[in-house]
């Protein structure tokens, strides 16, 4: 808005250059400058959100020797080609010596397959070459480099080496038990599949394979049904809670600005800290609050809060409801001052008691800023990780596993970075649906200005 | 049945310890360990010799998880002593060893050479040769003429990987049984003797608990849950990499825990035990029994901490219907494939995992060492009198690696969810085992 008056205030004084005095009308060239800052949101909020619904096309996973990295097309791993092939191409022929009968034929048409698979490759003169002097430094124990770690091939050949690959696992396998063979057709077949098999590196490109996956697996439905569970639970006690402290430190009374300040402690306390804090008070042999409920008879016994389903989703939910109404009361009680206070006075002369007073003007006045605050917490809820990680790891038997503790672990401990991308893009879809629906059902008129 | 035999193997080379107690000669090679089979194709050696110590003086970077003890300093210290052309720094990264994989990962899958050398937990060395992260070292083993034959036998298998080496054994590690000698007098030998003793010593000499282990939904429970199937026959994963798990022995075994965990003589919420709470409980007097890491017999021993110091001792874990088994556990050390000082980093390990850095490690920080001859050292016995202690060698000899995969962090996963919700009562053993079934093997299938 600012920068439209700006320009107007400008208008009569501005003469733009020759060549823009016709391609510009007055709105364009607003866009023209306030260009700038979009093209900056854009990247900001919209990047990380693009990358990651990118990276979710792939089947991609650090830990796996052919799938480490975005590839859209075929390649050959030569650094594992080279420092593995030789030594396949000598126990193969060794093997092969050695047998007797069918077995002998069987791995002499393997010898011939393996021969014929380098060959190919090797009729290649660029790839010739680049094998030479991956071999070359592998020799000299050197690190081979990225510029020539990887060589392009062709599709077809790429298809035919898995092919050729896969009838040898076959045959090998068909005589994995001959006597006296046994260690070495075990070890041609698992070098089989490291050099050539392994080393071959097809597009990872999986589409919404990964959506795919995910709309059938029932540990992603059941961690949904946790993070509505807590969301929903957490965020409306924070309501009512947060309204009634609110209400009572928005009053005037002896030491008001030191409750005002006391209050915020949970809230400014680290939530990594807080959660090792109530993990000890939630103890079964030691944890005080475990054992006044227990002593209350809420619960069966001390033991009952983290070693239970429902006593651990609990006590995720009672610590972030301790944490984070205070927030709440803290956005709810700016509200509460902006409410003019003579609107009290016209009601109390009109008679109206404390109640209507709280229906007919509190509630109705506070509901921008209550909307405001619930669309932060629910958010901030959704997407609750840091508290459940500490306290409870997502266990028992993952009960308390939500959807970002769930991408964390798909990231982070097994490394799959596609899946983990498309959580985290989940995430992000949910967090938009539920924004969209906080404005349409509860407050169009509110951000309609 | 390869887990099977592979425990013989690490009984054998654990029995060997016994016999070296007694001859004080040189180590035999144990029967059936296929050292000489396995070293690579001559084609691996180095071509240059003349590269063996480096010329110009060279910085490389050693990684380990935090160490309390001196040790790791004082390797460093002695290493760079006695080599001024190699100058050693030391990086501590966390003490959690999911956070430190994380980390390695992180820093290996973008290619990066900050560290040379680095410690890695027993369960890695799979999953980092197959992700290219770990240099193999058969031509090293090769060239400096390095017999494994010294090593423990169990350690040397959790790093051969494709038939190839990928680090060298640092320190071993094992489920053991503690029991107070002060209520029992002898340790029970199956997990149902166990059990009855545990109930009826339970309150004695102020215990509140029988028994007390880890249970907690991470990677201590699948260290534990494997020690229940092994110890009734079953197993997750055969030699092959084929998913294995679907017997009733399996099922036997995860009963037996479900049992133990809902019985009335454990704490009841020892299922969010993991290694400290289960120590501090027992160290300060209040269970009878504890499966501990032998870090336990130091700590409970230092009086300051412990109240049941000189209290306690050591046996093997309990047997079910087919033996006794513990978890292997323990670290080695790899050097990473994008190290710009290769021949340096193996220097390095080759001293700090040979006999001279395990003694240092075995002396400074109490870790029991898998270079063999050492447990012969009057100086290293000396000061870990627990070395010489039948219950600890018997314990460890019953060692069982968890499956040796480079999808383990995806298996162990599954058997975390899986039988925390056995334990939680939310399924049966046998519903467990046949959904971990499934669930490995799509995973196997989909790794290939």
């Amino acid at each position: 808005m600012q920068v439209k008056k700006d320009v107007k205030v400008q208008k009569n004084t501005y003469k733009p250059p020759k060549g823009l005095k016709k391609g510009l009308s007055e709105s364009q060239l607003a866009y023209a400058l306030i260009a700038p800052a979009l093209i900056m949101i854009l990247v900001m909020a919209l990047f990380p959100v693009v990358r990651s619904f990118w990276l979710s096309l792939f089947d991609l996973r650090l830990n796996h020797p052919t799938k480490s990295k975005v590839y859209l097309s075929h390649r050959l791993n030569m650094e594992r080609y080279a420092g593995d092939y030789p030594y396949l191409e000598q126990i193969i022929k060794e093997a092969a010596d050695e047998a007797q009968g069918d077995v002998k034929i069987e791995l002499v048409s393997v010898r011939d397959k393996i021969l014929h698979i380098n060959t190919t490759l090797m009729s290649d003169q660029g790839i010739k070459k680049q094998y030479d002097q991956v071999s070359d430094l592998q020799m000299r124990m050197k690190p081979v480099g990225e510029t020539l770690q990887y060589v392009s091939i062709d599709g077809d050949t790429a298809k035919s080496m898995i092919q050729i690959a896969k009838e040898v696992d076959e045959q090998l396998h068909k005589i994995k038990d001959t006597p006296g063979l046994k260690q070495i057709v075990k070890e041609i077949r698992d070098i089989t599949k490291d050099a050539v098999a392994g080393a071959i590196i097809v597009p990872n490109f999986v589409g919404l394979g990964n959506y795919a996956h995910y709309l059938k697996d029932a540990r992603l439905a059941a961690a949904l049904g946790n993070t509505f569970l807590f969301t929903i639970c957490s965020v409306s006690f924070e309501l009512v809670l947060g309204l009634l402290v609110a209400l009572s430190i928005n009053r005037s009374f002896k030491g008001r600005g030191l409750v005002r300040a006391a209050i915020l402690v949970p809230w400014a306390i680290p939530t990594v800290v807080s959660s090792l804090m109530w993990q000890f008070m939630y103890d079964g042999q030691t944890g005080i609050v475990a054992h006044i409920f227990a002593w209350l008879r809420l619960i069966p016994d001390s033991g009952y809060l983290l070693t239970t389903r429902t006593g651990a989703m609990f006590s995720v939910i009672l610590a972030d409801v301790w944490k984070t109404t205070p927030y709440m009361a803290l956005l709810l009680l700016a509200g509460l001052q902006t409410i003019d206070a003579s609107l009290y006075e016209a009601a109390n002369v009109d008679g109206g008691t404390k109640w209507q007073q709280f229906w007919s003007i509190t509630l109705p006045l506070l509901k921008s800023t209550m909307l405001v605050a619930l669309l932060f917490r629910t958010l901030d809820a959704f997407r609750i990780f840091d508290l459940i990680f500490v306290l409870t790891g997502g266990g028992p038997a993952n009960s308390t596993e939500t959807v970002s503790v769930y991408a964390y672990k798909m990231m982070f401990n097994q490394m799959d970075f596609g899946k983990g991308s498309t959580l985290s893009f989940i995430v992000f879809i949910c967090i938009a649906l539920i924004s969209i629906g906080y404005i349409k059902i509860l407050g169009a008129d509110v951000l309609k200005d | 049945m390869a887990l099977l035999k592979r425990c013989v193997a690490v009984g054998l080379s654990a029995a060997m310890l016994v016999s070296l107690a007694g001859c004080g000669g040189q180590a035999q090679q144990p029967t059936g360990a296929p050292t000489a089979k396995e070293t690579p194709a001559a084609t691996e050696v180095p071509a240059a010799q003349d590269d063996t110590k480096p010329a110009e003086k060279v910085t490389i970077v050693f990684a380990r998880g935090m160490d309390s003890t001196k040790a790791s300093n004082n390797i460093v210290e002695a290493f760079n002593a006695s080599n001024p052309n190699i100058q050693v720094k030391f990086q501590e990264m966390p003490s959690d060893s999911g956070q430190q994989h994380d980390q390695y990962v992180t820093a290996f899958s973008a290619g990066g050479s900050e560290y040379d050398v680095f410690d890695a937990d027993v369960i890695w060395p799979a999953e980092f040769a197959q992700a290219g992260y770990a240099l193999a070292l058969d031509s090293y083993i090769q060239r400096d003429g390095i017999n494994m034959a010294d090593y423990m036998e169990g350690q040397v298998s959790a790093l051969k990987f494709k038939g190839k080496m990928w680090g060298m054994p640092k320190f071993t590690d094992g489920g053991l049984l503690f029991y107070r000698t002060d209520i029992v007098d002898k340790a029970p030998g199956t997990w149902d003797e166990l059990m009855e003793m545990a109930k009826a010593n339970k309150g004695k000499e102020g215990t509140e608990f029988g028994f007390v282990f880890q249970a907690k939904q991470y990677e201590g429970l699948v260290c534990n849950a494997m020690e229940y199937i092994a110890a009734y026959g079953g197993q997750v994963v055969d030699g092959d990499g084929n998913v294995t798990i679907d017997s009733p022995e399996t099922i036997k075994g995860v009963q037996k825990y479900i049992d133990i965990v809902k019985s009335d003589f454990v704490p009841n919420n020892v299922t969010t035990f993991t290694e400290p709470e289960s120590h501090t409980a027992f160290m300060e007097g209040k269970s009878v029994f504890i499966r501990n890491w032998p870090y336990q017999w130091n700590l409970g021993n230092d009086p300051e901490n412990s109240k049941i110091a000189g209290k306690f001792a050591i046996a093997p874990l309990p047997k079910g219907d087919a033996r006794s088994a513990a978890t292997l556990g323990g670290w080695v050390s790899m050097i990473n494939k994008n190290s710009k000082n290769p021949d340096a980093a193996w220097e390095l390990l080759k001293f700090m995992n040979g006999a001279e850095g395990q003694k240092i490690s075995a002396m400074d920080g109490g870790l029991s060492p898998t270079y063999l001859p050492l447990y012969n050292d009057a100086d290293v016995i000396a000061k870990n009198p627990h070395f010489g202690d039948k219950g600890f060698v018997d314990g460890l000899k019953a060692a069982v690696p968890r499956p040796v995969s480079p999808i383990y962090p995806k298996l162990s996963e599954v058997m975390q969810i899986e039988i925390s919700k056995a334990l939680a009562g939310e399924q049966t053993a046998e519903q467990a085992v046949k959904n971990m079934d499934a669930q490995m093997k799509a995973a196997v299938a989909d790794a290939q």
